[in-house]
This record gives C-alpha cells, structure tokens and sequence, in this order.
C-alpha cells in the first residue's frame, strides 16, 4: 500500500519533463516544423540549469535561463530550416549532436559535472494532500502545479486566438497562409523559439529541481521518447499529457520497485521506457490511421519561388 | 570608341550603374530554385563550407585551451607523418569505414538508420559469445566470431525495416530505441554473467591470443585489409551490380521503381539488413582488433559517425572511404588532445557536428539563387 502512495507520488516528477517536452515539440511541429532536436535542447537546458543554480541559487532564475539557453541554442535550427531550408531531419539531428557535444564538453570544461544543488521545496495542496493513497500526488514542488496551467496556456493560444490560427494554418498550408499575408517564416520562427524554450524548461526541470546535478547525456533519450509521445497523442495537447503521465508512471516505478526488494535483472528494468515507446509507436501504426491530424506541411521548407 | 560597337550587355550595365543607388535595405531579394551548378561551382562551395566549419572548430579549440601553434602539430602532422599514428589512424579508419557504408547503404534504401550503434553492439555480443562458449575449433574461432557479427548486427537490423514497410513505424524513433535496448543488454551481460572475475571494470574476459585479429604487417592489424575487402564489396554492391541499379531507382523514385518492376520492398529490406550486417562487423573489428574483449563504451561516437560520414560523401562509398579516413584521424587527434590538453571526448562529437552544419548549409547555396529584384515596385 505504502509502495502505491509512493508511486503514484511520484509519478508527476517524472511526468512533467516529459510533458513539457512534448507541449514545446506540438508548438513547434503545428507551424510545420519538424522538431527532431528536443533530446538536444533537454541537454542545453538541463546544463544551463545547472550553471544558473550553481552561480546564484535561485531556481526560479535557474529554469528561466534554460529556456532562454535552449532558445538561443534553436536560433540555429532556425537558421537552418528556416533559412537555409536544410533537410528538417538532417537538421534536427545534427543539432542534437551539436548540443551532445557542446554540453559534454562545457559541462566537463566548467567543472559543473556532478556538483549537487538546492531543488526547490515542495508545495501542499493542504485539503487534497490528506487524501489517503493518492495524498502525495498533491505534495510537489511549484512547477509540477504550474505544468497543466503552461499547458492551458498553450492551447488556449492554439485554438482561441487568432495567433494560434494563424500558427496553425501555416503549419497545415503555408502558401495559403501566405498568399493571406501570413509571415511564413516569421511564425515558425516564433513557433520554434516558444517550443524549444518550453523543451530547455523541461531539461531544466531534470537537472535542477529533480535530479539535482549535472551529468553528460543525463536526458538519456527523454527527448526521443517525447518525439514518440507527440506522434503517439496526434499533436493534441493533451493526449500528450495522458501519454506523458503513462511514461512518469512507468519510469516512477522502476526506484519503487528496488526499493521493495523485488528482484528483477537491473538493466531489462531499465529498459522498459524504450521497450514501451516501441509498443506504442507500433500500437499506434497498427491502429486505424486518424487521417488529418498531422500537420499537413510537417517537415516542408517554404519558399515562395517568386518570378521576376 | 563607336557607342554602336559596343555590346548590348555593356551598354545595360551602363545604365544601370547611371541610376541612383538604392540603400540597401530597400533592395527586395528573391530566392530562386537553381536547376543546375557546374561541379566545379558545387565542389568550391562545399569546400568553401568545410573550410568555414573547420575555422569555427579551431576557434572553439583554441578558447577550450589548445594553443593556437599546436593545432596543425596535433591534428595533421602527429597524425598523418608519425608512423606509430599513421597505424592508429589506420587501425581507426577500419571500423569507421565499415560504419560509414553502413550509413550509405541504409541511406541510399532511404532509410534513416540510426541504429548503427546498436547493431555495433549485437555484432560485438555475437563475436564475444562465440569466443566466451568456446564454440568451434581454434582454427575456425576468428571466421565463426565474424559469422556471427555478422548475423547478430543484421538481426537487429530486422525489426525497424520490417516495422516501415509493414506499418510505417517512423525508423529513426524505432532504430534509437533500439539502441538503448541493446546498450541495456549490454550492460547486463557486463555487470552480470560475462564480467571478468579477475577484473573490477566491468569487462568480459580477454579473448584468447588465437581469437584476436593479428598483425598483418608490421603494426598493421588485419582488421585493416578486412575492411577495405568489405569496402570493396559494398562498393561492388552499389556501384555494379544489378541490385546497386535497382537501388538508385528506388533512391530516386520508389514508386516510379515499383512501376517498372524493381522488386521494391526486397531491395530495401535486403539493403538495411546489409547495413545493419556492416555495423555488426564494425563492432566485431573493434572488439576483436582492438580492446580485445567486450567494454561497456567501445561504440561510442561510431553511430553519429556512420551517418556523418554518408552524409559528407553524398552516399557514394568511394567518397565515404576518404571521409572515414578523415575521420578516423579526427578521433586519433581527439584522444591525444584528451591526454595533452583535458579536452573532454565531446569535443570530437562537437567538430562533427559543426562540420555536418556547415556541409548541410553549403547545400543551400547550390540548390537556391538570390536574385535582386530589379526596381521594387513590384
């Protein structure tokens, strides 16, 4: 009984750097780009972070310097897609390399490797923190709160606002945005520069308010799950909240079990995210393809081919 | 000069620079989509473009702590004309030529392989089961560790390809996936059950004398000439052979290659599963050539190589021989400069990757024009 409280508790640690991974790659992809880079710009976040909470404490200053980190780092995606009109795959991996690199190597040349640092505390909800078995659920530090209301945010700006509109149909037929006066490339501009600050949010979440410290390639992979996870929930919002909670649980479980003595082979353990990634993805294709939920001008550079 | 003798185009530059200059930001730019560049217009800008990518590395290496002098020292002269790096070189170069066409062939079935790393480590668990198990005579260990790479890197190569074409499940996810899966496994196997007793590293047991790869010449590891046999091999496959057409219709336009017949969904299966059986060698060679049992990080930075080292070569593994071959000298430069200089290793990966924008960047200059739009009213 005890072991359930513990896991659902918890569960949203885990759950949220997933989710807001996953919300900054929607934001993104729904203006017609596609994100591969998310692992790399966790790691950016993750790093920045940690230097923030190292130079002055505050973790508040900490998170919104990895956002800002990691949307600095996506102005070269930027430049790539948008400008050069690379290869949107090409693109998004050699950013992710880029910053795998990067971080490694100021991580080490900074000697933030490894240095323990002060989360924040966590928040009761007081009435609902009683409750019994799902009480811990609702003792979490102040992000974890703040998470579904980034995600309201969000799609309330996707779907009431006319910027959101317009995000949209640039993503879904950018020469008809264009030909409507729509700024093409200004809106996936923005467009990657508010999702890759919402996926250096969810690195900085890792580093600094749950794991603590810094580690090269600490995101191990929670960037590639969360580009699963956007593909697996049809860029809806908040089917990838559902489907970031499913991976909290399963990554919240894998501790709970060591804890409670059950001896299972360490690694196979370790291995359930990837092995339930895999599962969902081929779930997802062998299932009745829900047609028209891809942006339709995913991964597609525009150029408007003007003649003289 | 007669007015009337002068060219037509002279005369129109003529007028156009009597006219007042517009300031810049007034000027209206228009991209066009170029048909064609010369070659040797393509070669200079994508030369043009490495130069720049290696600039940026050298300046990030000199802020990291390289002395400015010592760059050229430690990147061409220590590694190309000294001997004993020449051979690390060589001996560098073996598995990076392997991972390298692995890339190209993947990429040329248009299948975005990123499970070389993976497919490195299964061809490497087979080869060390072989040695560990003792299975078959002393004579035969090396071949039968070899079949069994081979077996082993293409048998992880399976399910991604098969998982496309059946239910077009996005390869990249499937193949990174899948990677993590087998550095899992191979964590397993040595933390648990193939850890060497004697030994406090997790590391398998060291490979017999017989089951090492041996010297060819002097220094010079048989893995070397068994990389370029492979080498050549794939180049046969993809350059001569009636399969190597088949695929340059598929890379061109799948359905217009299923229309005229070209066993499509075979030729792509076939390939990958070639790419992931070049992988598992590659993890084989490193195993059996050079650490001499099975480590937990022997296949790091292969993977993004592999595909590094396709993309530079524009798939073409003549092209790709070279680019390992450079590669493999940035790897023996970036372990010396880890002793010398404590650059951490990430510093190889961040090169790499600058090298890779740069190139991908280039590419934008050959395939677009910037027109100036004349007037601007318009």
């Amino acid at each position: 009984m005890d072991m359930i409280a513990n896991w659902l508790g918890n569960t949203p640690d885990f759950a949220v750097p997933f989710a807001l991974a996953a919300l900054g790659l929607i934001l993104t992809e729904r203006a017609g780009v596609l994100a591969l880079g998310a692992e790399g710009l966790m790691l950016v976040g993750a790093l920045a972070g940690i230097g923030a909470q190292l130079a002055y404490g505050t973790p508040g200053v900490s998170l919104l310097l990895a956002m800002a980190a990691a949307s600095v780092v996506s102005l070269l995606f930027a430049l790539m897609v948008i400008v050069l009109r690379i290869n949107q795959v090409i693109a998004g991996l050699a950013l992710v390399f880029f910053c795998q690199g990067l971080t490694g190597l100021l991580g080490t040349l900074l000697e933030w490797t490894n240095k323990p640092v002060r989360g924040l505390g966590a928040i009761e909800l007081w009435p609902l923190s009683e409750l019994p078995l799902i009480g811990k659920v609702f003792v979490q530090n102040p992000l974890v709160f703040l998470t579904p209301l980034i995600f309201l945010a969000v799609v309330w700006l996707l779907t009431r606002t006319t910027t959101g509109l317009r995000l949209r149909a640039v993503g879904e037929n950018p020469q008809a945005a264009d030909a409507a006066g729509i700024s093409v490339l200004g809106y996936r501009l923005v467009a990657i520069l508010a999702g890759s600050a919402l996926i250096g949010l969810a690195g900085g979440y890792i580093s600094v308010l749950s794991t603590k410290l810094w580690i090269a390639d600490m995101t191990g992979g929670r960037g590639w799950i969360a580009v699963a996870l956007v593909i697996f929930a049809r860029w809806s919002p908040w089917k990838a909240l559902a489907g970031a909670l499913l991976f909290g649980c399963i990554e919240a479980l894998i501790p709970q079990l060591a804890a409670a003595g059950i001896r299972l082979p360490q690694y196979f353990v370790l291995m359930t995210p990837y092995a339930v990634t895999l599962a969902v993805m081929i779930w997802v294709a062998s299932g009745k393809q829900v047609s028209g939920s891809q942006p339709g001008a995913l991964g597609v550079p525009f150029i408007r081919e003007e003649r003289r | 000069m007669n007015d009337r003798l002068r060219p037509v185009m002279l005369e129109q530059a003529v007028q156009d620079a009597r006219k007042p200059r517009r300031p810049l930001l007034a000027r209206r730019y228009a991209l066009e989509i170029r048909q064609q560049l010369a070659w040797y217009w393509q070669a200079s800008i994508i030369g043009l473009a490495l130069l720049v990518g290696l600039g940026l590395s050298a300046a990030i290496l000199v802020a990291a702590g390289v002395p400015a002098g010592e760059l050229l020292n430690e990147f061409v002269v220590l590694t190309v004309f000294d001997l004993q790096s020449l051979k690390a070189v060589l001996f560098q170069a073996s598995p990076m030529i392997l991972v390298g066409l692995a890339g190209c062939m993947a990429f040329r079935a248009r299948f975005w392989n990123l499970g070389l790393e993976g497919q490195m480590i299964w061809g490497a668990i087979g080869a060390t089961a072989i040695s560990l198990f003792q299975i078959g005579p002393e004579a035969l260990r090396l071949p039968l560790m070899f079949g069994a790479a081979v077996v082993c890197g293409l048998a992880w190569a399976v399910a991604p390809v098969l998982l496309k074409l059946r239910l077009s499940v996005n390869e990249i996810i499937s193949t990174l996936m899948l990677n993590y899966l087998a550095l899992n496994f191979l964590l397993h196997l040595l933390y648990g059950s193939w850890k060497d007793p004697r030994s406090s590293f997790p590391y398998s047991p060291q490979f017999q004398p017989f089951e090492r790869l041996p010297d060819v010449l002097d220094g010079i590891s048989a893995a070397v000439p068994l990389a370029v046999v492979v080498a050549l091999l794939a180049l046969w496959f993809l350059g001569l052979s009636r399969a190597g057409l088949y695929l340059r219709f598929v890379d061109a336009n799948p359905r217009v290659a299923g229309a005229v017949g070209v066993p499509v969904r075979r030729m792509i299966v076939a390939t990958v599963l070639l790419s992931g059986a070049m992988a598992g060698i590659a993890g084989f060679l490193v195993t059996a050539g050079q650490e001499g049992r099975l480590t937990q990080s022997f296949y790091q930075g292969y993977g993004f190589s592999g595909i590094l080292i396709a993309f530079l070569a524009r798939n073409n593994p003549i092209a790709a021989l070279v680019v390992a071959l450079l590669m493999a000298m940035l790897f023996v430069a970036g372990r010396s400069l880890q002793v010398f200089y404590q650059i951490p290793f990430s510093m190889v990966q961040l090169i790499q990757a600058i090298l890779v924008i740069c190139v991908a960047s280039s590419d934008f200059f050959i395939r677009h024009r910037i027109r100036r739009v004349q007037g601007g009213e318009s």
